[in-house]
């Protein structure tokens, strides 16, 4: 009983407290920000790494608590007291995260500019795409040992994976998905199309999505008539 | 993400064993710090039968530099490896009397009792006659390591415990890191247990000559080995950028010879702690 009383007692000091935080209430009302520093502490990690990564690309992705929730003209907006920075999304919710050490140092928020209800951020690594479309297999394939490279360097459980091949994603809109497998000698097959989430563990399915997995024809190439909005390395 | 979010706050608490925050890069010259101000419930001592609510400043500090203020505790992290920390630590352990623990920050002393004890209390209590346990500051290292990004393997090895400065404590570990739980809610669990040498159950749980006779406990000289295992959960609310609420709920079990000392009245413990604390 004397543990139980004083357990209340806490609890009460607890939401008293908490409802007595200058401007704690309104906020935690809205709920849609993240705090920059928590955002930064993921995001500098990749730009710490020492490892190669000149294939790779590293975005801030806006992750919705809610399923079912549009990017279309969503804008994450960094607000600070001496800084305030518009950061576009794309239609995956990521955003190219600027490291500000003024930012840092207000202790920055991160603001949508439309209410999707409460979201978090992380941070997606991904492949550089190529402005021609066209993609060496040994092309593709070091670039995804560079994302296992990384992802090995974060998660020391990832040790055992392989690099199995890539996931080109597309746009909702994108029209008819055109990806060919091309090979020096001559023949070349289209890789079928599906629907589905751009990033394993995101919510917003529907993307369509071309996969292609590493066979080992070093003189081979995936050519892609649709610019991707990205290109996932899938480890197996 | 997971990573990132695991804000192990460190509160002033006598009981919580030492803990280091995880690896907080920033940019050159930037820190990040929190203070605050709670209430805790915890035992009077290790070991003691009655519990008491004390103040709880809160304070943790992190630098670019990889330096590092965490409840009592302090220290720099070395390692650049994401998936390692280890570093030198030192931990200000407060003294013990017949009142109970202390604990204080900078000076000031911050224990005071919220509710007056009992005459009743005051009477059953095992250390009245015993030599106080004066205030030392404990040197040693951390190490953790990272099984993935969210589950961490903590140890830590402190020295210059008791009044004899011999006391040695291996603190030893497994966390889950913030468990996200909304948009706001993070909750982080952990397990430990504590080793010790004989040195330091001697200055905490043994019963010298002298103090035998000024305290009517019979003589104990216990020897080292195992002397807790731990269960604790940690949950924080960020109510706002600025602001957080920090919660956590520990469970103690004394064991081996900390355990039979004529000290210990339970030698299971429960602490409540409750806080809230501005980012700055």
């Amino acid at each position: 009983m004397t543990m139980a009383r004083h357990l209340i007692a806490t609890c009460l000091l607890s939401l008293g407290a908490a409802l007595g935080a200058p401007g704690a209430g309104a906020q935690a009302q809205a709920a849609d920000w993240v705090s920059y520093r928590d955002a930064y502490r993921a995001m500098v990690v990749f730009e710490k790494y020492g490892g190669p990564k000149n294939h790779l690309q590293q975005y801030l992705q806006v992750v919705p608590l809610e399923k079912g929730v549009a990017f279309d003209g969503l804008q994450l907006s960094l607000a600070g007291k001496t800084s305030q920075v518009n950061l576009a999304l794309d239609a995956l919710g990521r955003a190219a995260f600027p490291l500000l050490k003024a930012a840092y140092d207000d202790n920055a928020a991160l603001l949508l500019n439309r209410r999707i209800g409460a979201f978090t951020v992380r941070p997606r690594v991904s492949l550089a795409p190529q402005a021609d479309g066209v993609y060496d297999e040994a092309e593709l394939r070091a670039a995804c040992e560079q994302a296992l490279g990384f992802a090995r360097y974060v998660d020391a459980s990832l040790r055992e994976r392989q690099c199995g091949g890539v996931r080109f994603v597309f746009a909702r809109r994108a029209g008819d998905i055109a990806v060919r497998l091309h090979r020096a000698e001559g023949a070349d097959q289209a890789l079928p199309a599906t629907t589905g989430a751009a990033f394993q563990g995101d919510a917003g399915e529907g993307f369509p999505t071309v996969v292609y997995r590493f066979a080992g024809a070093a003189r081979a190439q995936v050519i892609s008539v649709n610019p991707p909005l990205a290109i996932v390395p899938l480890f197996e | 993400m997971n990573k990132f979010s695991a804000l192990a706050l460190a509160v002033l608490s006598s009981s919580a064993a030492a803990q280091t925050p995880a690896t907080n890069p920033m940019p050159d010259g930037s820190r990040d710090m929190y203070v605050g101000l709670g209430l805790a419930s915890t035992a009077r001592y290790e070991g003691a039968e009655h519990s008491e609510r004390k103040a709880l400043p809160v304070l943790q500090v992190q630098w670019s530099n990889g330096a590092f203020v965490s409840g009592m505790s302090a220290g720099i992290h070395l390692s650049r490896d994401p998936q390692v920390e280890y570093g030198p630590l030192v931990e200000l352990q407060p003294r013990r009397d017949e009142s109970g623990m202390g604990g204080g920050i900078d000076g000031i002393e911050a224990r005071y009792s919220i509710v007056a004890l009992t005459l009743a209390d005051l009477e059953h209590n095992r250390l009245t006659g015993m030599a106080p346990v004066s205030t030392r500051l404990l040197g040693g290292g951390f190490v953790n390591y990272y099984l993935t990004p969210d589950w961490r393997l903590t140890g830590s090895l402190l020295g210059g415990a008791g009044n004899e400065r011999d006391g040695v404590r291996l603190d030893l570990g497994l966390q889950r890191l913030a468990l996200r739980i909304g948009a706001h809610h993070r909750v982080s669990v952990a397990a430990g247990l504590s080793f010790v040498n004989a040195g330091y159950n001697m200055a905490f749980f043994g019963v010298g000559r002298d103090d035998s006779l000024r305290s009517g406990n019979p003589v104990y000289r216990p020897g080292g080995g195992l002397k807790d295992g731990h269960l604790g959960l940690r949950w924080n609310w960020d109510l706002a950028p600025s602001w957080m609420l920090t919660s956590q709920l520990q469970a103690k079990r004394l064991a081996g010879d900390a355990r039979h000392s004529p000290l210990v009245e339970r030698p299971t413990s429960v602490t409540v702690s409750a806080a809230i604390a501005y980012r700055f």
